[in-house]
């Protein structure tokens, strides 16, 4: 190698054939899916987010949630994530078309959360999350620093924690989510994705694994 | 074939017109390097820590595991490879070029901003500007930072290479050019295409997986590379064997490492021949490092304290790339997959490889650009032992937590609860494992301080001296 | 290594210098000896194996790439191999949907198909559901208007049926053979399945109308 203008023609080749190759390739492909109109009931899917949870989608981003937590059910055959209940397709690209900032997520310390408000037979509601959120659950640290302790003036809120035990506040308190928990936790309910796509169906005859 | 004591080295300080141009800017690269990489440690521990006690520090929002766990993975990649491997690659530069190193004042001022931007990037993702990008948790207002100052660091390093003495180019100059040159391009792809207009959809997914491969394939590989080829001959005084095929191998990651991108989406939300091109192309780089390992494998013969170093950063470096390709295949990836086992992963190929290789060299570079010894041996020897054994101990213990969790997570019948309960035994001995990297850390941290405040207070007087020990 | 005997661990002294490494490895890839028993077979070994990855990579993309189609997830999966009959819908899944969307048929005869006593006939069990698809696909097309005995229970005919063909809904004839199908297979019915073909067949055969009484109805056979 002595040519240097060859040399680093080389480089760009190098870099810009894998560009083009897997990003501009797969942009073309993929990157303008539309919504999927379903005429027997008149609606696009996937849903758009509402305000709310596209905000609680800025707090799940910011705290990190990605680094425990995955939003993509794989198929049969990859893992249980269809028999633990976390969705009962696989996920297709076309569920995070409206997503702003897609957190596909590379690790499972948690649970997986892509279908979190559409589980069978129960979908945990806004109680349960606002609850495990201020406790924590197994490899769930706590997350304390979204709720405030008030003192009670008057009547109590209906917004407080119903603790028990050791976490109830002492008397005359109550434990209130902040606004960023209650974003954060619409976003969780907006986690919905029992539409069932044609491209997300399984192809008959091939359910079983792809290596040889 | 040249010999050591056929030729012994001209000057026995081993001076350049390198070292009196570049001494400054380029032991400022390194350490500040040493600094991000103590820093890094200590988040690594922070979140090692996490992992198994998940109340540690909870109740701080800066120190939440997300937010730590992205912090030492930007201080780790941008703050103590940037700096050394850049260093490192400047001075290498300089010296085959046989010239002095051109533009030091610009690294200078490059690497004064490129650890501004750092710094800045670590106060951002502390108070949560985080992208969830694994190798990209970069804040998006540093990105411009970090783009420019790389310019003023990476010029001298083509001034270098454009005004060589000789025609012909050696594996080292290959490799650090490639690195100098596709960073930046991998940079400004990726902001331009999350940040300023973001693709739509799983596509950022893509992205990001295309430049976290990039980054590994085209910048660090390269720039551990960069530095090992060069000690090993340098301290073997011999030929590198099977030079021939050098060539293969370096052409060989450069082609097929950026295809690599979607090798962490197998099975997800992305269309099937994108993944399958990143596993073809994951085993296809499985001839890369044979070819690395060939090339190097004089440094397993021993003799130095750096070749030791960048004999276990090549047992890494080789068996990382093995490794990542067999579980790049669907049927061991169904399994790995979102698990700690990928943790391990990227420990062995960071720190085990590239690191190590830094190590062998950065040893083996300060005490010429500073003219002076390393203030003590023993603490060369810790950190050599010490590393070792940590990397070790940390691999292997975060690969059968993930083998654990990967077969418990497979399993419907194992109440997902429990895995945890199952991972902990090994995450404890993990948590061990980053504690002793973190030691060897420091040792390395004291040993440079050491060596540099003794090394400026003698400079004038005694440096004859210590050189003479 | 011949000088380790003077080698300190703090500086590490190189066995030779810059030139000569560029040296050496410039002379590496110049001409060497090609004396007979020298011979090299190792760079021949490399292509090989370089050649042997390719073409594993090669195989392995062609048969696991879907044919590079944007919907194909399985990478053992193919477009146009088989794979087209599987994507037809359900209609019972479908119909399902349509009975219980807003403000249809659900909210008069009740999901579990049992309408309500003395007011709207029940669909389970009922042999107008069941029976002649020409009286139920009418019925669905046009409304239904008066009395009308179910199950042997009498309906006064408080309320009428709406039509759900042009004049009324105006649902295309594969939502109401998916929903005609749907109601004709649950709650325990066990009727035929009713095709989009039928229900144009009948649409175009009855023409426009207002509703049916069920006298006029059971003259239809």
């Amino acid at each position: 190698m002595k040519n240097g203008s060859l040399f680093f023609l080389g480089l760009f080749a190098a870099l810009g054939l894998a560009w083009v190759g897997i990003v501009v390739s797969s942009n073309a492909q993929i990157g303008s899916l539309a919504g999927y109109y379903d005429d027997t009931d008149s609606t696009s899917y996937p849903a758009r987010p509402s305000g709310l949870a596209a905000q609680g989608a800025l707090v799940y981003k910011d705290l990190g949630c990605a680094s425990c937590h995955t939003q993509q059910v794989r198929r049969p055959g990859f893992g249980s994530d269809q028999d633990r209940g976390w969705g009962e397709r696989q996920s297709v690209a076309r569920d995070y078309i409206y997503q702003t900032s897609v957190q596909l997520g590379e690790s499972r310390i948690g649970q997986d959360l892509t279908n979190l408000a559409g589980r069978k037979p129960s979908a945990p509601d806004q109680d349960d999350l606002l609850h495990m959120l201020y406790q924590g659950q197994g490899a769930m640290p706590s997350y304390q620093f979204l709720f405030e302790t008030h003192k009670i003036q008057g009547e109590a809120s209906s917004e407080a924690l119903k603790l028990t035990g050791k976490q109830k506040p002492q008397s005359g308190f109550e434990i209130i989510p902040t606004t960023r928990a209650k974003e954060l936790v619409a976003y969780l309910l907006s986690l919905n994705t029992t539409y069932d796509y044609p491209e997300a169906h399984p192809v008959a005859g091939a359910k079983g694994e792809g290596e040889k | 074939m040249t010999h050591a004591s056929t030729s012994p080295s001209a000057d026995s300080a081993d001076q350049t017109p390198a070292e009196s141009t570049g001494r400054y800017p380029l032991l400022y690269l390194l350490g500040s390097s040493v600094l991000w990489l103590v820093v890094s440690g200590v988040f690594a521990l922070i979140t090692s820590i996490q992992l198994h006690t998940p109340s540690f520090l909870a109740e701080c929002p800066v120190l939440s595991y997300g937010r730590v766990r992205a912090m030492a993975e930007t201080s780790f990649i941008y703050g103590w490879i940037g700096n050394v491997g850049l260093g490192l690659a400047l001075w290498i530069l300089a010296r085959l070029s046989g010239e002095k190193l051109r533009g030091a004042n610009w690294v200078f001022v490059g690497a004064l901003f490129w650890n501004l931007a750092v710094t800045v990037a670590l106060g951002g993702l502390a108070l949560g500007d985080l992208t969830s990008i694994s190798m990209y948790q970069l804040p998006s207002y540093v990105q411009p930072l970090l783009f420019c100052s790389y310019g003023g660091i990476a010029v001298a390093g083509l001034l270098s290479w454009t005004g060589r003495r000789r025609e012909m180019m050696f594996a080292s100059q290959w490799y650090a050019i490639a690195a100098l040159f596709l960073f930046p391009w991998l940079l400004s792809i990726a902001y331009v295409m999350l940040e300023c207009s973001p693709v739509r959809g799983v596509l950022q997914a893509v992205v990001g997986g295309w430049y976290a491969q990039g980054l590994w394939t085209l910048w660090i590989a390269p720039l551990a590379l960069t530095a090992a080829y060069y000690v090993v001959p340098r301290m073997s005084g011999k030929v590198i064997p099977a030079y021939d095929s050098a060539a293969l191998g370096f052409w060989t990651l450069l082609v097929v490492g950026g295809w690599t991108g979607a090798r962490h989406l197998i099975g997800g939300p992305i269309p099937a021949w994108i993944s399958s091109v990143a596993i073809v192309m994951t085993v296809t780089l499985v001839f890369h490092y044979i070819v690395v390992f060939l090339n190097l494998r004089m440094a397993l013969k021993g003799g130095s304290l750096s070749l030791g170093f960048v004999a276990i950063g090549l047992i890494c470096y080789v068996a990382g790339g093995f490794v990542d390709a067999l579980t790049s295949m669907r049927a061991y990836a169904a399994i790995t997959q979102f698990t700690v086992y990928e943790d391990a992963q990227k420990l062995l190929a960071l720190y085990g490889g590239a690191s190590m290789m830094f190590f062998g060299a950065l040893y083996f570079a300060l005490p010429r650009l500073k003219g002076a010894a390393w203030s003590s041996g023993a603490l060369i020897k810790g950190q050599l032992i010490l590393s070792a054994v940590g990397i070790l101990v940390t691999v292997l213990s975060l690969a059968a937590a993930g083998l654990v969790q990967g077969n418990a997570l497979a399993d419907a019948k194992v109440n997902f609860s429990d895995i945890a309960v199952q991972m902990r035994p090994y995450l404890l001995v993990a948590s061990a494992g980053q504690f002793i990297i973190l030691t060897s850390s420091l040792l390395l941290a004291v040993n440079f301080l050491k060596t540099v405040i003794t090394c400026c207070c003698k400079s004038d007087s005694s440096k004859e001296g210590a050189l003479a020990s | 290594m011949s000088n380790s005997s003077h080698n300190d661990s703090r500086f590490e002294r190189a066995a030779n210098d810059d030139a000569q490494v560029l040296d050496s490895h410039e002379k590496a890839l110049g001409p060497q000896k090609d004396d007979a028993g020298n011979y090299n077979l190792r760079p021949l070994l490399m292509l090989f194996l370089l050649s042997t990855f390719v073409l594993f990579a090669a195989t392995y993309v062609n048969r696991y790439s879907g044919h590079y189609s944007a919907s194909i997830y399985n990478e053992t999966a193919l477009p146009h191999t088989g794979a087209e009959v599987v994507v037809k819908a359900d209609p019972v899944a479908a119909g399902k949907k349509l009975f219980n969307s807003p403000g249809a048929c659900y909210s008069c005869h009740q999901p579990n198909g049992q309408g309500i006593a003395g007011v709207y006939p029940p669909l389970a069990g009922s042999e107008w559901v069941t029976g002649s698809e020409e009286r139920v696909v009418r019925i669905l097309l046009h409304g239904l208007k008066g009395q009308v005995t179910v199950s042997g229970t009498s309906y006064a005919g408080a309320a009428a049926m709406p039509a759900f063909g042009t004049a009324g809904y105006n649902w295309t004839d594969e939502k109401i053979a998916n929903v005609l199908t749907y109601i004709r297979q649950e709650w325990g019915n066990k009727g035929a399945v009713i095709t989009a073909d039928a229900v144009a067949r009948i649409r175009s055969q009855a023409g426009d109308r207002k509703e049916w009484s069920s006298t006029e109805l059971l003259q239809i056979k």
